[in-house]
């Protein structure tokens, strides 16, 4: 670059020339003041010999920072692309062992499956070598999207209360006793199910024999995920300007056609979002829903031959299982390498995917309405 | 305080009466005592601060919505207290209608913005509904700019045009008085002369109560004009005497510039 017409360009003594900020006017200075130094007043020809930029302290120290820049781009590259490998190394491991019941691979004990035989059928009996896993797909998305149907109207109803309607003392205490239940592990909603809820609701009307199934499942799961979108969506109607409240209400809204016609709309984005966070908390939930679900691999089957209740009765009510519920249960007693195993795997890169796939969608919702 | 010494042929619409009012603790407006007429422009002048958005506020109550605050004396409307009188808040609302200081459009389309009373109302059919629009946003001079887009979002338009769009928002449900809290501070000269003509029609069945800075507004458009100074109501006329003879050297003060 050209460091001998500095006078005449300024902008040009920076090295690099794209930041703009610190090196500029000490540079300047240093070149303004030379000038009366030399008699000064010369014709553009007659220049006085300027130090070269290159010499110059501010050179020197941005120089320096060029490096220290360098740096900590190449310190932010690296750890995001230590996060990203993680998370594409999980994702390989769970395809390639999970992909590997439906391929004939070397050091497999098993045959291949097919994917029909999997991901189409209900027929769960892996010591008999039939490996249908459509029970735990049905299981976690059902138990998953009942949990959000009682967790998303409640959470986000408690959150416009909080945000629009409670006392500020109130709202204190309720944002601070929603952080606590955030923090709260899974487990003890697991035993809270297991030792009050399903005792509860045993041996009742409900249910004729001990109630484990979707109903309490999804109960504990909704209980459980209530404070996250709670909190959220406190946060989402706090940051709306009450402006917006106050507009409506002008208009002869009452409270709640405020709330239900412009705040919540207004809102809804952010809504989503919480209602998604709490959606990936719930699918992936093991632990709580193992203690109280049942466990039972031939749920559909077990629906279909009882008739003795009320369908929707014995849909909520018949013990089943998930994806996750069935992993935790199984993976611990299968030899690795066997098709057993690799089912519970292909499980495992269904779970990981359907997350991924509900999150996207969600967000493509979340936005394509937004504008 | 107001004894017109002209005869006026319009009723009072709105009387105040040794209203103090305060945001808690804070005492912001203090003795107020004044009438409005129907079918009259009410101009509100006064330096930053001194209190005209929160007494606008006071006539629609809609500063019970985000603050907690304390309303003492007397403010009827048609002779009925509209604090103690038993008349229900959102009733009220929807006799007097606001503009407010700052555009608050929803976040929904043109079309639904200016529908959203009517559709309270219970105007569902669409051919009335369009028809409502339309003439709001005629009156509210933005139809022709909109027309094309009344499904697009609100909050994309320019400033000005937001602030018409709460003007045909608020003209589209009919109220019985509208307070206009400084409408044309975001608009152009040509927006405001259209704003400034709209005041003009509407005042036929319509009572006006307008907050502005703008001195030559006030003189152009009101019919009385009202001056504030730290919560207090220094003096209240008819415009032509506010700006000709006003009675309070610091009236004059104001009016000329020479405030302070
Ligand atoms: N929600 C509120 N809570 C507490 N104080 C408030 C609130 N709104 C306004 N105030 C105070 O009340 C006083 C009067 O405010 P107001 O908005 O009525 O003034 P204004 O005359 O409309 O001023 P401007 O011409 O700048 O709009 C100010 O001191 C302001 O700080
Ligand atoms: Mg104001």
């Amino acid at each position: 670059m050209p460091i001998g017409s500095t006078l005449a360009h300024p902008a040009g003594i920076q090295p690099g020339g794209s930041r703009k900020a610190d090196p500029m006017p000490d540079v300047l200075e240093t070149s303004l003041t030379a000038v009366p130094a030399n008699g000064g007043g010369g014709s553009a020809e007659s220049r006085p010999t300027v130090p070269q930029a290159a010499e110059s302290p501010a050179f020197r120290h941005s120089r320096t920072h060029r490096l220290a820049d360098r740096w900590a781009h190449l310190a932010f590259l690296s750890c995001s692309l230590l996060v990203v490998g993680l998370i594409g190394g999980i994702l390989f491991f769970l395809a390639s062992r999970g992909l590997a019941a439906f391929w004939p691979v070397a050091g497999n004990m098993g045959r291949a499956l097919h994917l029909s035989e999997v991901f189409l059928s209900a027929d769960w009996a892996p010591s008999s070598d039939r490996f249908g896993i459509l029970p735990f797909i049905a299981g976690s998305l059902g138990v998953t999207g009942l949990a959000l149907l009682i967790a998303a109207p409640a959470g986000i109803l408690t959150g416009v209360f909080i945000a629009k309607m409670a006392p500020a003392w109130m709202r204190n205490l309720m944002r601070q006793v929603m952080d606590l239940l955030v923090g709260i592990p899974s487990v003890v909603y697991g035993i809270f199910g297991l030792t009050v809820v399903l005792p509860l609701v045993s041996h009742t009307w409900l249910a004729d024999a001990p109630a484990s199934g979707f109903a309490v499942s999804a109960v504990i799961l909704a209980v459980m995920i209530v404070p996250t979108i709670v909190s959220l969506s406190t946060d989402a109607f706090e940051s709306l300007p009450s402006s917006l409240d106050e507009g409506a209400q002008a208009l002869g809204s009452s409270r709640w056609q405020a709330i239900w016609h412009v705040l919540i709309p207004a809102a809804r984005p952010r809504l989503l979002t919480a209602a998604v966070l709490g959606l990936g908390r719930a699918i992936g939930e093991a632990m709580a829903v193992q203690m109280v679900i049942g466990n039972n691999p031939q749920w559909i089957a077990l629906m279909r031959e009882s008739t003795d209740r009320a369908p929707f009765l014995r849909a909520l009510f018949t013990p089943a299982a998930t994806l996750t519920t069935e992993l935790v249960q199984e993976l611990p007693n299968t030899a690795a390498g066997s098709t057993w195993n690799n089912v519970l795997f292909a499980m495992g890169l269904l779970l990981y995917l359907l997350t991924m796939v509900l999150i996207l969608a969600t967000r493509r919702l979340g936005r394509g309405k937004e504008a | 305080m107001l004894i017109p010494t002209v005869p006026e042929t319009k009723p009072i619409k709105l009387s105040v009466r040794n209203m103090a009012f305060s945001y808690g603790e804070k005492k912001v407006l203090d003795g107020l005592s004044l009438d409005i007429h129907a079918e009259r422009v009410t101009a509100i002048i006064g330096p930053s601060g001194c209190g005209k958005s929160t007494f606008l506020k006071c006539f629609n109550r809609i500063h019970e919505v985000s603050s907690a605050v304390n309303v003492s004396g007397d403010m009827l409307m048609d002779g009925v207290d509209i604090y103690r009188g038993g008349i229900d808040e959102v009733d009220l609302r929807r006799r007097v209608g606001m503009v407010f200081q700052k555009p608050n459009p929803f976040p929904k389309s043109i079309y639904e913005n200016v529908a959203f009373g009517p559709r309270l109302f219970g105007v569902s059919d669409r051919t009335s509904l369009d028809g409502i629009v339309e003439d709001a946003l005629r009156k509210a001079a933005l139809w022709d700019e909109v027309k094309d887009r009344l499904k697009e979002s609100a909050t994309g338009m320019s400033g000005g045009q937001q602030q018409r769009l709460c003007i045909a928002r608020a003209l589209a449900v009919n109220p019985e008085v509208l307070l206009m809290d400084e409408p044309c501070s975001a608009l152009d000269p040509i927006a405001t002369a259209k704003i400034e003509d709209l005041i003009g029609e509407l005042k036929e069945n319509l009572t006006i109560v307008i907050v502005t800075h703008n001195m030559q507004q006030a003189a152009r458009v009101s019919d009385y004009t009202a001056f504030f100074w730290l919560g207090k109501l220094v003096e209240m006329d008819l415009t032509e005497r506010i700006f000709t003879t006003p009675r309070v050297q610091m009236t004059e003060d104001y009016i000329t510039g020479r405030f302070g």
